[in-house]
């Protein structure tokens, strides 16, 4: 008598099973049918930059007759693919990174932008390569930067350094590793690192690699690298992680030893460089350090004059490549004329330029915002490493895979630099995780 | 403010309501059938929306996930049992099934050997001192797996040693001069993964304390007299008086702890996020589904961990009829 029940049961599952089967995922056409002058903006940054930025944009619409949905959202990657799915668009929105921008762009549903705005204009007045970074494989410009970071900003402590010997940035990899050298000759600690960032620790130290990637081998590539063109773990990558080994991680080379680096907070890590004497010299950071919350309060109020920053040098003194980021606003509603009007503005130097005086946080993608719009002397001087840009990539994490991008690169560094893997081993798992 | 209580509230009473008004339909539609097939019918149409509900909520999902393990990351096509034998033949996989394994074998077992010792330490206290120590033991069951994170974080911080150490740990040994130590990096001999655990036994050591510790007092006086009478041993009337009698509960509890164990995932995800060979199976899990995209590992992950946790369901609820049919 036992064995009714469980036949049953089987039985049941077994339907169950059947009219679930067929149901795996599949995807609809369409596209943003608004033409009015009421359009959504959909991005992802919120609280004061989302004010500010408001704050910019709004006196401009309303003089210009368009009214705009703000719609910011911490969760923009996940949302945006709700609303992708369901065909609920906005009529633009502002992505965080191309690599979701790319995806979506694949389904149709973003516009190319070829026509809407003067490419011309922004080809001749955009960080050189920022463009590209809007761009999906075939070239086609789905969308264009409108704000921008600067990741390969080294920090250094003014007074300190000047007594140690530093007081302008190397011209080139070289005098960065004499300089190195000479620091830690002295008895004293060159570098400061840290790569700890609770779920995401890994992240910094995918910034260092990617940074020696271009410095290395040019934007060509690196970003055939980011895409996965050559293999993650191609010599040219090894050589990288062998160079950042000498320049930082060597013993000496950096606060607390190799073994400090994964548990040592990348917000708080560059704070020795304050003591006295000093527990670092340098300390490679993106320009978003001097917001609120990283250095210490007493060296926010004077930041002109306790901290000075120079560019990760190129491989020649005339090579000066930058590493960077930034905000990519892209259009669903190719008809609407009002949402059109509004990329332009976005794009446009007037734009940036109020932005740039609104806001202490923000760096415009184009060149041609004047140097004396931004507020502060270390605003200037990393709109001023950016400009001096002669090849400009994005971050090349935030363009793979996630399983790569924020998953196996971020992971396997990790790893490597906590002693559990070597080098070769790190880079072979990171290849073996990319998604095929 | 004042809106979202009057909100609250309809949701309440529209629910309740709600339930009302079903019952009351099922009923009356029972009611027209001719009476032998209104008593034949009505228990099954009273069951019918809990029924409905978990086969909405659980079985549903659970097949669909059957299905996912053997589709590809995005969903879209069947590989067969390729996500299977990818994960099993992966060294990474098979380090966060040892680590996992580590996790049943120490926690469900520690927790009741502490659970124990606390019950049975703080039943000679005198009432007062009894109160104290329990409520101290059994706060930590009150603060979440994430607080839990932050507080112990505090004790095994590691700074450069250059820097003041805010870590507990860390601050004992360079206070004896030592350098500090970056504790949950400790990976040789798993070392990490203990400290790990040892978090979940401060968390569920007063949820054991607090059965095993009813369970003895409810063991009969009498029989722990005729011992005492024969000369047993302090030791002897433990093990052999008192153990055998609160058998049901320690099984209880260690159920109880193993299936928690199976599902351990904020404390790791909050400590290192399976960094440092640290990894278990729920946070693997979780990383697949939300850091990969890969649907196919994801789902299969958790078809492996309910096959697993099958058995012991099972087993736990025969032995909760056993214990019906005894009383």
């Amino acid at each position: 008598m036992r064995i009714r029940p469980t036949v049953k049961a089987a039985a049941v599952l077994g339907a169950a099973a059947a009219l679930t089967a067929g149901c795996l995922s599949s995807g609809g056409g369409g596209g943003s049918s608004n033409t009015g002058n009421t359009i959504t903006m959909m991005y992802g940054f919120t609280g004061n930059q989302s004010d500010d930025f408001q704050a910019v944009v709004k006196p401009w619409a309303q003089k210009n007759n368009i009214t705009i949905n703000f719609a910011p959202t911490a969760d923009f990657n996940n949302l945006i693919n709700t609303k992708v799915a369901a065909n609920q668009l906005p009529d633009i929105a502002i992505f965080p990174q191309p690599g979701i921008m790319r995806t979506i762009s694949a389904t149709g549903k973003l516009a190319d932008l070829s026509s809407v705005l003067t490419m011309s204009d922004l080809q001749s007045n955009m960080l050189p390569g920022a463009l590209k970074a809007g761009q999906n494989d075939s070239g086609t410009q789905y969308a264009v930067l409108v704000s921008a970071n600067v990741k390969n900003g080294v920090y250094f402590p003014k007074k300190a350094a000047t007594a140690a010997g530093l007081t302008q940035g190397p011209q080139t990899m070289d005098q960065l590793q004499q300089l190195t050298n000479t620091i830690a000759g002295t008895g004293r600690t060159p570098w400061c690192f840290g790569i700890e960032a609770a779920a995401a620790t890994g992240w910094p130290a995918t910034d260092w690699v990617e940074d020696l990637m271009v410095i290395n081998n040019g934007s060509d590539v690196y970003n055939q690298w980011v895409q996965h063109k050559i293999p993650f773990n191609d010599p040219r990558v090894l050589s990288v992680l062998n160079q950042l080994d000498q320049l930082v991680l060597a013993n000496g080379h950096v606060n607390g030893g190799r073994n400090a680096v994964a548990s040592n907070n990348f917000g708080t890590a560059g704070n020795p460089m304050f003591d006295n004497p000093p527990g670092c010299f340098m300390y490679r950071q993106g320009n978003f350090l001097t917001q609120a919350g990283f250095f210490p309060k007493a060296v926010l109020s004077d930041l002109d004059n306790t901290v000075g920053v120079f560019p990760m040098p190129g491989k020649t003194a005339e090579s000066k490549p930058v590493l960077g980021g930034g905000d990519l606003a892209g259009l669903f509603s190719a008809n609407n004329d009002s949402a059109k009007k509004v990329l332009q503005y976005l794009t446009s130097s007037e734009f940036q330029t109020a932005m740039a005086k609104k806001a202490s946080w923000y760096l415009a993608p184009r060149k041609d915002v004047p140097l004396d719009s931004y507020p502060s002397k270390t605003s200037q001087n990393f709109a001023q490493i950016q400009n001096q840009a002669t090849e400009w990539v994005f971050d090349g994490s935030d363009q793979m895979p996630g399983a790569v991008g924020s998953g196996s690169f971020w992971k396997e560094m990790t790893a490597w630099i906590s002693g559990q893997e070597d080098a070769k081993t790190a880079l072979d798992k990171i290849e073996a995780s990319w998604p095929k | 403010m004042l809106i979202k209580i009057v909100n609250a509230l309809l949701a309440v009473l529209g629910g309740v309501a709600g339930a009302v008004v079903l019952f009351y339909l099922l009923n009356k539609f029972a009611e027209i059938l001719p009476s032998r097939w209104e008593e034949r019918l009505k228990p099954y149409l009273f069951l019918l929306p809990a029924f409905a509900a978990i086969a909405l909520y659980l079985i549903y999902p659970t097949i669909q996930t059957l299905v996912y393990s053997f589709a590809n990351a995005a969903s879209t096509q069947f590989v067969g049992f390729k996500n299977y034998s990818d994960l099993l033949t992966s060294s990474a996989f098979q380090n966060t099934l040892f680590n996992t394994l580590l996790w049943i074998i120490v926690v469900p077992a520690g927790t009741i050997v502490l659970g124990l010792m606390i019950a049975s330490l703080a039943d000679r206290l005198r009432p007062s001192g009894e109160k104290f120590a329990k409520t101290l033991i059994f706060l930590p069951l009150a603060i979440g797996a994430v607080g839990a994170g932050a507080i112990w974080k505090f004790i095994y911080a590691a700074n450069p040693p250059t820097q003041h150490q805010i870590g507990l740990l860390n601050g004992i040994v360079t206070g004896f001069g030592g350098n500090p130590v970056n504790w949950l990096q400790l990976s040789s001999g798993r070392l990490n993964s203990f400290l790990l655990m040892v978090m979940l036994l401060w968390a569920q050591a007063g949820f054991a304390m607090v059965l095993l510790s009813a369970a003895i007092k409810g063991v009969p006086t009498d029989t722990l007299e005729a011992a005492r009478l024969d000369g047993a041993s302090e030791g002897a009337i433990f093990f052999r008086i008192v153990i055998p009698q609160i058998r049901t509960t320690l099984v209880t509890v260690f159920i109880t702890v193993l299936i928690g164990v199976l599902k351990t995932f904020d404390i790791v995800y909050v400590m290192t996020n399976g960094n440092f060979n640290t990894n278990v199976v729920a946070v693997d899990f979780y990383n697949q589904l939300f850091t990969n995209s890969n649907a196919g590992y994801a789902a299969a992950i958790v078809v492996m961990l309910m096959i697993v946790i099958i058995p012991v369901m099972v087993y736990q609820v025969r032995q909760f009829r056993a214990e019906e049919v005894a009383r």
